[in-house]
């Protein structure tokens, strides 16, 4: 319990001072607890508090995730969305997975460290695109867009790992059935719902924390991924009122996933075999992939390379998504891989989304001083 | 100038409309609670941006609107356009040590300017639709509604020291 009080308190300033400087937290938040458990002082360690804590933060960082998913107006975007996801999916999965099997991981390893490296951080993309203040450029809605179809790859990716070695009739049949009970409460339990959230007592928040463990365990029951039915849950709460429950997650979410994140740290053990050459060939081409996806994705939607540097940019940083992924499926080395790629490319992206304007100035500035200079002569 | 408005999943909502000029103006309305401000000038490529809090948003609303606002006095026009196109003003005024200690009733000010005070905040409290006997004092700020004629000979009749 200390352990807890321990890295709570350092999180707390580490958020303030990364809030200060305007760089992401999640990096930080993983430093120190590494820096607490295991791999660095072994101040910290991980218990069952600690467990449930975590995964309080995990299933609160999926609900919210569902809650922004709104199926209809993924529809209405269809082409573009889906354009720049699958150069993003194709590009970054291939790369991903081709470099770890490579490197020496299994096949399963391989499609847990390539889902990771697929997967930026929409945290990180978001808040980058707000701070840096870059919301009206044309880059910005196809990097939002990206951002939500990647979500949705995720969904899949969970149920595709944890169906795991289960008869697959059986599993969709039980997550169809899941599926089934919580779009018949959205649909037909909407006003009393909506009833519910109106009210000013604890009840709204109540409501919400009970609705999100009850469905996880629900689901942990019938052995169906409780990570996928709680987006799942959140997807159909977003049909009714969905700021209400993201105002009333919201605390949950803050508090449990930074425990999260520092356990994350905490549990990481160097001691099982970490191999230094891997871990750095990672992380050079999680950052190598995304610019190649980017700019591809920059030609074909917007016709310029350059646009590709700008979606680069913003889509370095991967963070949360690989971080669950690792938690839920990764093995020790597994584990200290995603998170040490988590912390050079959330590092690097938080830079190169503050400069990525520069940076495309000076390509440009570049390409036209190495450009024979065009002059035109006019008569004196 | 067709106005745009978008929802942006995990941002916010985005509004942008193209003036007649060519410039574009995009506003969001951010989950963080800020609103940004981008302008983009014709033929440019770069915008620039400004971050409000929603107080300081409502405030450059009101300039645009056509409000006059000085130091602690502000006011806020609307047009009805359903109405033939009424336009009603509200301005806020500061209570000047010559009227202080007279009712609404006594200084007339319905049938002298033809404007209503529907407000009066005193000490951070507010109160709303006075009574005509309603004694002002100094310092009182008073929430005024009427056309802006009417509020100009508001001003005229009783905004002397």
């Amino acid at each position: 319990m200390e352990g807890i009080v321990l890295a709570l308190f350092i999180c707390l300033v580490l958020a303030l001072v990364t809030k200060y400087l305007s760089v992401p937290a999640i990096p930080f938040y993983i430093l120190a607890g590494l820096l607490l458990g295991k791999a660095g002082l072994g101040l910290v360690t991980s218990d069952v508090i600690s467990h449930f804590f975590s995964e309080m933060g995990l299933i609160f960082l999926l609900f919210f995730m569902g809650l922004g998913l709104k199926i209809e107006r993924i529809a209405a975007n269809r082409s573009a969305v889906l354009t720049s996801g699958i150069i993003d999916l194709n590009v970054n999965m291939f790369i991903g997975f081709a470099a770890s099997y490579l490197l020496g991981f299994t096949i399963v390893e391989s499609l847990i460290v390539a889902s990771a490296f697929y997967i930026s951080s929409t945290a990180m993309a978001v808040t980058s695109l707000i701070e840096n203040r870059k919301l009206m450029l044309k880059e910005a809605d196809t990097i939002i867009w990206l951002m939500v179809f990647e979500d949705l790859v995720l969904i899949i990716l969970l149920a595709l790992i944890s169906a795991g070695d289960q008869n697959l009739i059986i599993f969709a049949v039980k997550i169809l059935f899941v599926l089934g009970i919580l779009y018949a409460l959205a649909h037909y339990g909407k006003e009393f719902l909506i009833s519910i959230l109106d009210r000013d007592d604890e009840l709204p928040i109540l409501f919400t924390f009970a609705a999100v463990l009850t469905t996880a365990s629900f689901s942990m029951y019938l052995g169906v991924p409780e990570t996928m039915m709680v987006i799942a849950l959140g997807a159909a709460f977003a049909t009714t009122d969905p700021d209400a429950f993201e105002q009333h997650a919201r605390p949950f979410k803050d508090v449990f996933l930074v425990v999260f994140f520092v356990f994350f740290g905490v549990t990481i053990d160097l001691t099982g075999g970490a191999d230094w050459f891997v871990i750095g060939a990672i992380c050079i081409l999680a950052i190598v992939s995304k610019l190649i996806s980017g700019i591809l994705t920059g030609i074909f939607i917007h016709g310029s390379a350059l646009s590709g540097i700008e979606i680069w940019g913003n889509t370095i940083g991967r963070g949360e998504f690989s971080i669950a992924l690792a938690v839920l499926y990764g093995s020790p080395v597994v584990g200290t891989t995603i998170a040490a790629m988590v912390i050079v490319t959330s590092i690097v992206g938080s830079f190169m989304a503050k400069y990525s304007t520069s940076l495309r100035r000076g390509i440009v500035g570049l390409g036209r001083r190495s450009a024979p200079p065009r002059r035109i002569h006019t008569k004196h | 100038m067709a106005l745009r408005s978008l929802n942006l999943p995990g941002v916010g909502t985005k509004y942008e409309f193209v003036t007649d000029k060519g410039d574009t103006v995009a506003i969001f309305f951010t989950k963080t609670g800020s609103i940004q401000m981008y302008t983009l000038q014709q033929g440019c490529h770069t915008p620039s941006a400004a971050e409000m809090t929603p107080v300081e948003a409502r405030r450059l609303g009101n300039i645009l609107t056509g409000a006059i606002i000085e130091a602690d006095q502000e006011s806020v026009e609307i047009a009805f356009s359903a109405l033939a196109d009424l336009r009603i003003t509200l301005h806020t005024y500061i209570i000047p040590k010559a009227i202080a200690g007279k009712t609404i009733e006594d200084l007339q000010i319905r049938a002298k300017t033809g404007t209503t005070v529907i407000a009066v905040s005193r000490h951070n409290m507010n109160i709303i639709n006075p009574s005509p006997s309603f004694v002002f004092e100094t310092g009182d700020a008073a929430l005024v509604i009427g056309e802006t004629d009417q509020l100009k000979s508001f001003e005229r009749e009783l905004m002397v020291d």
